[in-house]
């Protein structure tokens, strides 16, 4: 029996050594991959462009706009002189925020008063307007309290040590600085090894029918489970060499941590393979073209990217939504995945994700092996 | 390697029939096979016989009926039944991007042949397909005959006693073709049961017994001699005659002929007897405006038994040679 | 050239396309599962972030504040960790995202010395969840605090010093609700077009080589170019209603506003697929193996046009080398013009520079199909 599937193996080998262009797709895309999309996904939201149109003109204005340009988050990118120039300005994708400081600002404030701050957001980019929202109501809290305790320093001195404020004080673990690269790099470790491993595996059986060799190796004594693991084995070690590889490439080039057990990703990565196996080989046997093979792949590739989490977090879909997720083991490698990176922790946090990823292989490779028969039809 | 399980014949096929959706590929075809015989299927393109042998080898299911290969029901026992018998596809169907040896090792592997007895038969099938010296050429590479000799070469490294080739000269030129044939009677002459389709009539002049397939079903059984002096009602002549095209309709109803078929520019025409058919076709012919060079007896090839057979039309529409 | 030889080559070629329903069935199914898979799952607006809190104090005061995270929409209280080592489990377990610990001594700090601090231990592994969930988390606190700041005035008959000094009055344009949805979904059409595009193109011409039919085809007085306007023909067709159908889940089931015009909208799909199609025909072109053809169309499709077209993240935050890398990706081109149009109502003027773009790269591609083709001949 070892025998068999050793030649299988060896076989397989073989032909990946002879296919040059087949042995540079699995590695250079790979790594260029990594590197562009270490750094295209990100959700970071810094220098947002600005402009400012201050119709009040006052030092309370100046000092207000002031903090926002000192910030870091808000870059000035144009100061308007009047309210025709707000359209144009958001229209042309010259600013994504225009802040309006309406006349009499001052003299409302100095009344005690609230005085209004108009802000224009271009809400294209959700996510964007959002979180720059955010840092807008931060910076004009923090002006406002400033100003509030500076206006009863003027009648009760005394109370402004008593004025009550209570601050949040967030402490974020595992990437203190929310850095988009720390949650992205294990991801696209994942994605890759998802795109790569899923298109080779569905070709794996399908291209030797189209191409005749199927029917050579099927009239020999060879029995179907041999024949599934001989060509099985080999994409496994070609995946995980892959895994290692890019995961090597994220930590070292992106300076992203490593704060786990090597073998605990290790051993996420060949559950991972072994499911993303089972679904190839699916794929795989029940197509008898290999267009049809891709056809299928691509229909499985396309959903478990986008419900996998990678960007978009599975607690932000629909209930129905989240329960698919559950059949798509990219998930579950995501989550070992920035759990062994970021978090650092180890099978007892991660079991969950792993017996996940053990059944889908069990019941797809079992059913891939029943589906696998030695003949033409 | 070992020998067929029971005695007997080496293949038995009871009333095999073979359907995909509403077409009847192979249509209640049943016959016995001996050891040591080389059995040819011989039908034009799409007769079936592509089909007959997968069943055979357990790559196809039948729909009905049942084929005993080396004593056991192919169809209930794949796998015991294919340490028995070596196959090779009308296609190449080896890899082409493995070399000579790692095709051979590959498929030695798979047959569990390892070891001094794998050096032994890869030393014997590199001999016999000519290509000593080039163990490290990748497959493709080679030209169409050494393809398939290493195919073969491959089907058999395990000693089957029972081989199936299924057009395995198809594309490969005629001097290689008859060194190829040379091996299969070397073979059959150590006791291997060898089946061989083709549609090369020529070719099947070497086969000890044919099976006559057209559309699914058995037309014909026996050796070629047998064939030969079953088929024809009368003898066969050769009549060189210009037009052509007139002759053949004129001869349809001459007296004396039972048939008639355009072969080249020439006609074959079974007649009663030669002495007839020379006093009576010229004048017959020349009254229709056909003027008769000459006429000849000839001994019938497989391709006039076959025309003979099928009544002469559906051959040609079949495209044998 | 001549338009009977194309219009001889696009029929044989739509009859294979009707003929292998399976293909047509992706064709026309790949749709609408794409926009209903991103329509429903692509979202990052966060909702009910599971909170667990530490309330150490147990007052009155603390009580409140938990109050109002629980009747936020944005938070969900799930449960109360007892100690450090229990905070540490839940987080890194994945139970809660935040963790609320309000110190022993909260009460006492806001009545003897004004401040207090409420520390929030952020998973902050999903870095733009974790902050945007901290910015939700900050509004609930500083509108605690402000409450807490007028109940102290006015009970110290401060109401002339009760008014908070200021207000931010946003306004929010194009996506008023600023909906993830409607940022993403209009992004989907071009991502559709460019996969589907790519891949039949590439696959159907690769299987042309692969059996050996094309040879059959060049043996013909057919001029390259015809052949390639032929077989790309069909699959034009198909690119365009592609869209249409996409369009139509988008603004019928999805509710997002389009406020351009159609015709805006199918002149530039139109210019959109000729360089889809044109790189799925230089694809197969190349590999001439369906394999090959299949790992490269997905190479330069799927996650270029979802990582670096600007669907989903920034263009304008990646690095000054990754955007230069963007203008090579067509995709970007359409995802910015079809946003535009959908939420702007853009028409031609204001998006000149992307139609350019994309016009240039047809043209472009175009030239570079027709050349390799014939080279691929010699």
């Amino acid at each position: 029996m070892f025998a068999r599937i050793r030649r299988m193996i060896v076989k397989e080998f073989l032909q990946l050594r002879r296919d040059r262009a087949a042995r540079f797709r699995l590695i250079v895309p790979p790594i260029v991959q990594m590197l562009v999309y270490g750094y295209a996904a990100t959700f970071e939201v810094h220098r947002v462009p600005t402009a400012v149109l201050d119709l009040d003109r006052s030092q309370e204005s100046r000092e207000l706009v002031a903090r926002f340009t000192s910030s870091g988050r808000f870059e000035l990118h144009a100061v308007l002189a009047n309210r025709g120039e707000i359209a144009p300005t958001i229209d042309r994708e010259r600013a994504t925020i225009v802040l309006q400081v309406p006349p009499g600002f001052a003299s409302l404030l100095r009344k005690g008063r609230t005085a209004p701050l108009q802000v224009i957001l271009d809400g294209t980019n959700s996510n964007t307007a959002l979180i720059a929202l955010g840092y807008v109501n931060q910076i004009v809290s923090r002006f406002a309290d400033d100003y509030a305790r500076d206006r009863l320093r003027r009648v009760k001195p005394e109370l402004v040590p008593l004025l009550p404020q209570v601050t949040l004080e967030q402490r974020p673990w595992y990437n203190p600085d929310f850095n988009s690269r720390w949650f992205f790099v294990p991801g696209v470790v994942g994605s890759l090894a998802l795109v790569i491993i899923a298109n080779l595996t569905a070709f794996a059986v399908v291209r030797e029918r189209e191409m005749g060799t199927l029917e050579q190796v099927i009239v020999t004594p060879i029995r179907r489970t041999e024949f599934i693991l001989g060509k099985t084995v080999p994409f496994f070690l070609v995946g995980l060499a892959e895994v290692v590889l890019i995961s090597l490439v994220g930590t070292l080039w992106f300076d992203v941590p490593f704060r786990g057990d090597p073998l605990v990703l290790l051993a996420g990565g060949a559950l991972f393979l072994s499911s993303m196996l089972g679904v190839g080989l699916l794929i795989s046997t029940v197509c008898t073209t290999q267009q049809q093979a891709f056809a299928s792949s691509f229909f499985f590739l396309s959903p478990a990217f986008l419900l996998s989490g990678f960007s978009f977090p599975i607690s932000n879909m629909p209930t129905a939504l989240q329960w698919l997720t559950y059949l798509f083991p990219l998930r579950y490698f995501l989550v070992v995945l920035r759990g062994t990176f970021l978090k650092g922790v180890g099978f007892g946090v991660l079991w969950p994700q792993m017996a996940g990823m053990a059944a889908i292989a069990a019941v797809l490779l079992t059913v891939s092996v029943l589906r696998f028969r030695k003949s033409l039809e | 390697m070992s020998a067929p399980a029971a005695r007997g014949p080496s293949v038995a096929v009871d009333r095999l029939v073979k359907r995909f959706g509403s077409f009847t590929a192979v249509d209640g075809i049943s016959f016995r096979v001996d050891p040591g015989e080389i059995m040819g299927f011989l039908g034009p393109n799409g007769a079936g016989k592509s089909t007959l042998i997968r069943m055979l080898c357990g790559l196809l299911r039948p729909t009905s009926g049942r084929a005993l290969v080396a004593g056991r029901d192919v169809a209930r026992e794949p796998e015991a039944v294919r340490e028995h018998l070596g196959y090779m596809s009308q296609r190449f169907s080896l890899y082409g991007d493995l070399s000579v040896l790692e095709n051979l090792r590959f498929f030695g592997g798979l047959y569990g042949v390892d070891g001094r007895e794998f050096s032994e038969r890869s030393r014997w099938a590199l001999e016999m397909a000519g290509l000593v010296g080039r163990e490290a050429t990748l497959a493709s590479q080679l030209a169409s005959g050494w393809k398939q000799r290493l195919a073969l070469g491959c089907a058999v490294l395990h000693r089957p006693p029972i081989l199936f080739l299924d057009e395995p000269t198809s594309g490969v030129d005629p001097i290689a073709r008859r060194a190829f044939w040379e091996l299969i009677q070397q073979m059959a002459a150590t006791g291997v049961t060898i089946f061989v389709s083709t549609h090369y009539m020529d070719e099947a002049e070497y086969c000890h017994r044919l099976a006559l397939i057209h559309r699914g079903r058995l037309v014909g059984l026996g050796t070629p001699e047998e064939l030969r002096q079953t088929t024809l009602r009368g003898v066969l002549l050769e009549l060189a005659c210009e037009p052509v095209g007139p002759a053949l309709e004129a001869l349809q109803d001459a007296p004396g002929v039972f048939d008639a078929a355009v072969f080249g520019d020439t006609l074959h025409v079974v007649a009663v007897s030669e002495e007839s058919a020379r006093s009576g076709l010229p004048a017959w012919l020349a009254a229709r405006g056909v003027r008769c060079t000459s006429i000849r007896t000839i001994e019938p090839s497989l391709e006039d038994v076959f025309v003979q057979r099928l009544g002469g039309r559906d051959l040609q529409e079949g495209g044998a040679a | 050239m001549s338009a009977a030889r194309i219009a001889a080559l696009a029929r044989k070629e739509l009859l294979q396309v009707w003929r292998d329903r399976r293909s047509l069935w992706i064709a026309l199914f790949m749709p609408i599962m794409q926009m209903g898979l991103i329509g429903y799952g692509a979202s990052l607006d966060i909702k009910h972030v599971p909170v667990c809190f530490s309330d150490r104090e147990g007052s009155q005061r603390s009580q409140d504040l938990l109050r109002r995270f629980q009747a936020s929409v944005y938070f969900r209280l799930v449960a109360a960790v007892a100690d450090d080592r229990a905070l540490r489990a839940a987080i890194d377990g994945g139970r809660c995202r935040i963790a609320l610990v309000i110190p022993p001594d909260f009460s006492e700090r806001l009545h003897d010395a004004g401040g207090a601090a409420v520390q929030a231990v952020v998973d902050g592994t999903d870095d733009n969840s974790a902050n945007v969930a901290i910015t939700y988390a900050r509004a609930v606190v500083s509108a605690y605090s402000a409450d807490l700041r007028l109940d102290f005035l006015l009970r110290r008959g401060l109401g002339s010093q009760a008014a908070p000094p200021l207000a931010v009055e946003p306004r929010v344009w194009f996506n008023e609700d600023m909906e993830s949805r409607a940022f993403i979904i209009p992004g989907v059409v071009a991502m559709v077009m460019a996969l589907i595009g790519a891949l039949l193109s590439s696959l159907t011409i690769a299987r042309e080589w692969e059996r050996g039919t094309m040879e059959l085809l060049i043996s013909t007085p057919v001029r390259p170019v015809e052949i390639m306007l032929g077989k790309l023909l069909p699959y034009f067709g198909i690119g365009l209603l592609d869209a249409a159908l996409c369009v139509a889940i988008a603004v019928g089931w999805f509710g997002i506003p389009f406020r351009g015009t159609l015709a805006m909208l199918f002149w530039t799909a139109a210019l959109f697929l000729v360089v889809v199609l044109g790189v799925g025909y230089i694809i197969s072109i190349l590999t001439r193996n369906q394999l090959g053809a299949s790992q490269i169309a997905l190479l330069v499709t799927l996650l270029p046009t979802t990582l670096l077209s600007g669907f989903a993240f920034p263009i304008d935050q990646m690095p000054a080398p990754i955007r230069l890398l963007s203008y090579l990706v067509y995709g970007r081109y359409y995802v910015t013009i079809l946003k535009a149009i959908f939420l702007k109502g853009a028409g031609a003027r204001a998006l000149a520079v992307p139609i350019l773009g994309l016009a240039v790269y047809a043209t472009a591609i175009g030239v570079i199909a027709t050349r390799a083709f014939r080279k691929r001949l010699v």
